[in-house]
């Protein structure tokens, strides 16, 4: 690949004056269009250290503001606690429901199974509103709508396809000969198990686990469905969103933010890990 | 003992002794999991189409209403307008980024590639969000635009379509771009150092092998992205402050305000039947494309 490249750029300059200005034109809209794309993080980070009441850009100032009036605020607190619960919660029965699936699926060889995998994956395809609106309706007749452990169900149905997904491809490179010869010299399955497959997928599974948590944890939909009075942080902030433009959002927007920036530099370290990249 | 069946159960598959008992290896692990889908998506979303079909003595009562009248239609179609041409501007800005991409070294490569991830991976919210300050009255185009001397008053960019378009083709963007850009990676790129040798200049190699080998993959972005936008609903909802409906706000007023049930089920319904259907042929384009 790299061989290739180097021929081409020695290879004489067959182009004309065309070629280099389109060389160019690609460039310039490339890297305009990249900045398109990071604009909104670019514009939120420092906004969100402003020290002015309004919104205004570039921020006159710098101030902590806006930090504190997160923190201070009870409902706001309660609001990334609610958050976090759903997500831990929602995002380990996903997990553990999820990788055992993805286990069946991978090792087992029975009729319809591409049916079931496909079905694991369904979510993905259906529009989320219509997700959310089928539990709404069918929550209401159960009469756990507005309940937490309605919310952490439904956040579960939305982080199982990914685990399967994940798991799936974790599975599959993982030779079944090692698990066998396990159990040819006397392991039972239930060992076998703990100390050969577990070891070996727990850096996927730790992926999994944590992209099922980024899915709940940024959550908009079903939660504004089917959470009642109960807010997360993403649901506050898109009801503030729909009425008025309070500055404080920039600063959960920012910690947001550098979430995503840790969750992801964790999922690139175990895909590297488990292989998964390569 | 155990582990010699199951390795001669893999040496000789035919040996029928062996192999009934294990017909249902691994089907065990994925019951659970089955259970909790087809309780908690499989089975609520049966019942919300059989919603739709409520009273039953006029099955397709709802139906008709959204196909006859005027207030639904309008917003069906306001929303495949929108869908268009989001999925028009993702191409347009996604294609020329992929191909710069790929052009790179591959450290570059990886750089840039991260960014577009990171974009991808912070919540659609912060996103959406920020263009309230970028488009608002007071925001940065504007306040550039006034500075500049290039308009004499604020143009409104939010609460209406062109801000729905510009936030929602923002959001959607990295959907189109990280598959079409590992499409372009997979690319044997010995087909265009042929082309090359031969004398073919660049513009020839672009037009006449690489972009036509690219096309079913934006394509199939391109149908991946109208299919999103179909059923988008937190950035028109908060981009279009109320006044740009698409179909899946609709389906909000319809629970939440005006609790119509049945309407929004059959609303869901005929959405559901257009994702499906253009799915089918993502998946179509896909299938090709890997057969190729």
């Amino acid at each position: 690949m790299v061989s290739s490249r180097d021929a081409r750029r020695k290879a004489p300059a067959a182009g004309s004056w065309t070629d280099s200005v389109g060389s160019w034109a690609t460039t310039v809209v490339a890297v305009s269009v990249l900045l398109f794309l990071a604009l909104p993080i670019l514009v939120v980070i420092p906004m969100s250290f402003s020290s002015a009441e309004a919104l205004t850009f570039p921020p006159p100032g710098f101030s902590l503001r806006w930090y504190e009036s997160f923190f201070g605020d009870a409902r706001w607190l309660q609001a990334a606690r609610t958050s976090i619960i759903v997500a831990v919660a929602s995002s380990t029965l996903a997990a553990v429901f999820g990788s055992a699936a993805a286990y069946g699926l991978v090792r087992g060889n029975w009729f319809g199974r591409g049916a079931i995998e496909a079905n694991f994956l369904l979510p993905l395809i259906v529009p989320q509103v219509i997700t959310a609106l089928a539990l709404y309706m069918y929550f209401a007749r159960l009469g756990i709508l507005g309940t937490l452990p309605g919310l952490i169900m439904g956040h579960t149905v939305l982080g199982l396809p990914y685990v399967v997904l994940i798991m799936t491809v974790a599975i599959r490179s993982f030779d079944v000969r090692i698990e066998q010869v396990a159990l040819s010299l006397g392991s039972s399955w239930s060992r076998m198990f703990v100390s050969v497959v577990l070891p070996n997928l727990a850096p996927s599974l730790a992926a999994a686990w944590l992209f099922a948590f980024v899915i709940s944890f940024d959550e908009v939909i079903i939660t504004f469905f089917l959470a009642g009075a109960h807010e997360t942080i993403p649901k506050r902030m898109f009801n503030e969103l729909m009425l008025q433009v309070n500055p404080t959002i920039t600063a959960i927007a920012t910690l947001l933010i550098s979430i995503s920036i840790i969750t992801i530099s964790t999922l690139a370290l175990l895909a590297r890990r488990s292989g998964l990249l390569r | 003992m155990a582990g010699n069946v199951e390795v001669a159960h893999r040496v000789q598959p035919t040996s029928s002794r062996l192999t009934l008992p294990k017909l249902g290896e691994g089907f065990a692990q994925v019951v659970p999991a089955l259970i909790l889908i087809l309780l908690l998506f499989n089975v609520p979303l049966v019942i919300m189409l059989g919603w739709s079909f409520y009273p039953l003595e006029t099955p397709l009562a709802n139906y008709e209403q959204i196909f006859t009248r005027s207030i639904y239609l309008k917003v069906i179609g306001n929303t495949f307008y929108i869908a268009a041409l989001t999925t028009v501007a993702c191409c347009l800005l996604g294609y020329p980024l992929c191909y710069w991409m790929w052009r790179l070294s591959p450290r570059w490569r990886l750089i840039i590639a991260s960014i577009v991830v990171l974009t991808f991976w912070v919540s659609i919210l912060v996103r959406t969000y920020a263009w309230i300050v970028i488009l608002g009255n007071d925001g940065i185009v504007n306040r550039l635009l006034l500075t500049w001397g290039l308009i004499d008053s604020s143009v409104s960019f939010l609460y209406n379509q062109t801000g729905v378009i510009i936030g929602t083709t923002n959001v959607l963007l990295p959907f189109l771009v990280l598959p079409l850009f590992a499409a372009m990676m997979r690319l044997d790129r010995r087909i265009l150092l042929a082309a090359e040798t031969l004398g073919a200049p660049k513009g020839v190699i672009f037009w006449k092998i690489f972009f036509p080998l690219t096309l079913p993959s934006l394509a199939a972005g391109a149908i991946l992205i109208f299919i999103l936008t179909l059923g988008f609903f937190i950035t028109p909802a908060i981009l279009g402050g109320g006044r740009v409906p698409m179909i899946a706000n609709m389906m909000d007023l319809l629970i939440n305000r005006l609790p119509r049930w049945e309407l929004a089920a059959a609303i869901s319904g005929v959405l559901l039947v257009f994702t499906m259907i253009f799915f089918a042929g993502y998946q179509w384009l896909n299938n090709r494309q890997q057969a190729s």
